[in-house]
């Protein structure tokens, strides 16, 4: 569904994707890993045309996104959602009207269909109650939760994950790893996790795409990343700098 | 020195390409795009209505001190009554529309660049584009519209409140005849001066909105970009509404010349 070819982004003057290959079977959850700074998320973005790539194809369901006029990306956002790093709520709405807000997008006007919509997506992200709470006095983690619960709303068939677990405690982290398991087998979505928590990777992955120096260095399921021998890769997992104090 | 004076000029040349870009946009989005009469209700009662007051006070005490200004040179001259149609042809044709864009780029256009930029910085701007919603359909044309209607009614409403301080001030503070005040005012005070200052009214609040909204959605380095967006929006707004009312000035006397 989600493939990307050859390619490379260069922001600035520094080259961040250098020739990119990655497919993204149907039904899966693919973890994209690697350092801070590698490019994670950048890659990220063009799966869902919030960036344009110096060359190479984003292939969503067969059809080229590369070079597409932003108002041409519409029909493609319907099929893939996003869950930013903060959250990314619209400060000015409630959570109920964050949440209902794609659904208004997308044309529904009923709004009782609304609030059942919301009401369903709050009840799988474990959030029932927060309807009338503003972005503001939500915790960190309950913000992902809204910011999964407006991406889920539209039922896209695909969701992106930009780091998940990043700035939460290990409590929390582990509550949205289940989430997001639980989620990809309630909703059978396509999932593409970016992130440098090992433990969300192990937790949630089918495969892992490591990521290093803007390119993919190695692919293949957790347990094929565990028992590699490669030392960059057992390096990143182990989490050794090769530092001494 | 040429190389950074060429790289100035390009910086320059590359801004004005794209704030021709966002006008280009919001004008293809003011057709092709669903309207969000919603949002644009919002946005008059946040620049519009809420801007009264500022604007209100700089025309009233600008025509306040213009008379008491203008009386103290004249009245040596014996032309006292004239005091009126001179205050009125200024507030109409130069200070309404001039003090009020400023007021109004100090006020809406700081609001605007802020409110965007914390978005943009919040990547909200990004979640917007993610649910398929352009940012130019949702944020920028509310606004650009919200200012295109009021900027003109406030500067009518400077104006007007400018012209009535004026009246007060110079009959009941300097003692001028109040009838020949009047009827000197009307006599130098025609339709091409309303015209002039809501033409101008119009133009300003382009200029506010374009570069405001450009300010905002190109905010980065995150809570000091967001802290440099207004102030970058109220210091080009400004310097741009000051230079181009000196152009326009000319270009409007040859098609409203003064009575």
């Amino acid at each position: 569904m989600i493939a990307v070819h050859q390619l490379h982004k260069t922001l600035g003057q520094q080259e961040v994707l250098r020739g990119i290959d990655l497919q993204v079977v149907p039904g899966e959850t693919c973890v994209i890993m690697g350092r801070s700074g590698c490019g994670k998320s950048v890659l990220l973005k063009h799966f869902i045309g919030l960036l344009q790539p110096t060359s190479g194809q984003v292939l969503i369901d067969g059809e080229d996104i590369a070079g597409l006029p932003e108002r041409k990306l519409g029909a493609v956002r319907k099929k893939v959602g996003m869950l930013f790093q903060s959250g990314a709520l619209f400060d000015s709405m409630t959570v109920e009207e964050n949440i209902a807000f794609p659904l208004y997008e997308v044309g529904l006007r009923d709004a009782k269909v609304v609030e059942e919509r919301v009401h369903e997506a709050l009840d799988m992200v474990d959030l029932l109650g927060a309807e009338k709470k503003m972005p503001e006095s939500l915790s960190g983690g309950m913000r992902k939760r809204v910011g999964l619960a407006r991406t889920i709303v539209a039922r896209p068939a695909c969701i992106l994950y930009d780091e998940p677990t990043t700035g939460l405690d290990p409590i929390t982290s582990d509550s949205i790893n289940h989430l997001i398991r639980r989620l990809q087998r309630r909703l059978r979505v396509t999932s593409v996790v970016v992130t440098h928590d090992m433990h969300t990777a192990f937790h949630t992955a089918d495969r892992v795409a490591f990521l290093h120096e803007g390119s993919i260095y190695f692919i293949g399921t957790v347990d094929e990343l565990r028992a590699s021998p490669d030392s960059v890769v057992q390096d990143f997992i182990q989490g050794r700098s090769g530092e001494s104090d | 020195m040429l190389t950074s004076l060429g790289r100035a000029v390009l910086s320059f040349i590359r801004y004005l390409g794209e704030l021709a870009l966002l006008a280009a946009d919001t004008a293809t989005s003011i057709v092709v795009a669903p309207f969000r009469w919603r949002l644009l209700f919002r946005q008059l009662a946040e620049i519009g209505f809420r801007s009264q007051t500022v604007v209100i006070v700089t025309g009233m005490f600008t025509g306040a001190v213009l008379t008491a200004q203008t009386y103290f040179q004249f009245s040596k001259l014996g032309m006292a009554t004239a005091v009126g149609s001179v205050v009125s042809v200024s507030l109409f044709r130069e200070l309404g529309p001039t003090l009020t864009g400023l007021m109004v780029a100090g006020r809406a256009g700081a609001s605007i660049a802020a409110e965007i930029g914390t978005m943009k910085v919040t990547e909200q701007i990004d979640a917007l584009r993610a649910i398929g919603v352009h940012p130019t359909d949702y944020l920028v044309v509310p606004r650009v519209l919200a200012l295109l209607i009021s900027m003109p009614l406030l500067v009518a409403e400077s104006v007007a409140l400018g012209v009535f301080a004026s009246y007060l001030v110079g009959t009941e503070l300097l003692g001028i005849n109040g009838p020949y005040f009047m009827h000197n005012l009307k006599a130098y005070t025609s339709g091409r001066d309303i015209k002039m200052a809501l033409t101008k009214g119009f133009v300003f609040a382009v200029i506010i909105a374009v570069v405001s909204c450009h300010q905002g959605l190109h905010t980065k380095d995150g809570a000091v970009g967001v802290g440099r967006a207004p102030t970058e929006a109220i210091v080009i707004s400004s310097l741009s509404i000051l230079i181009v009312n000196f152009f326009l000035t000319f270009a409007l006397n040859m098609i409203f010349p003064a009575g």
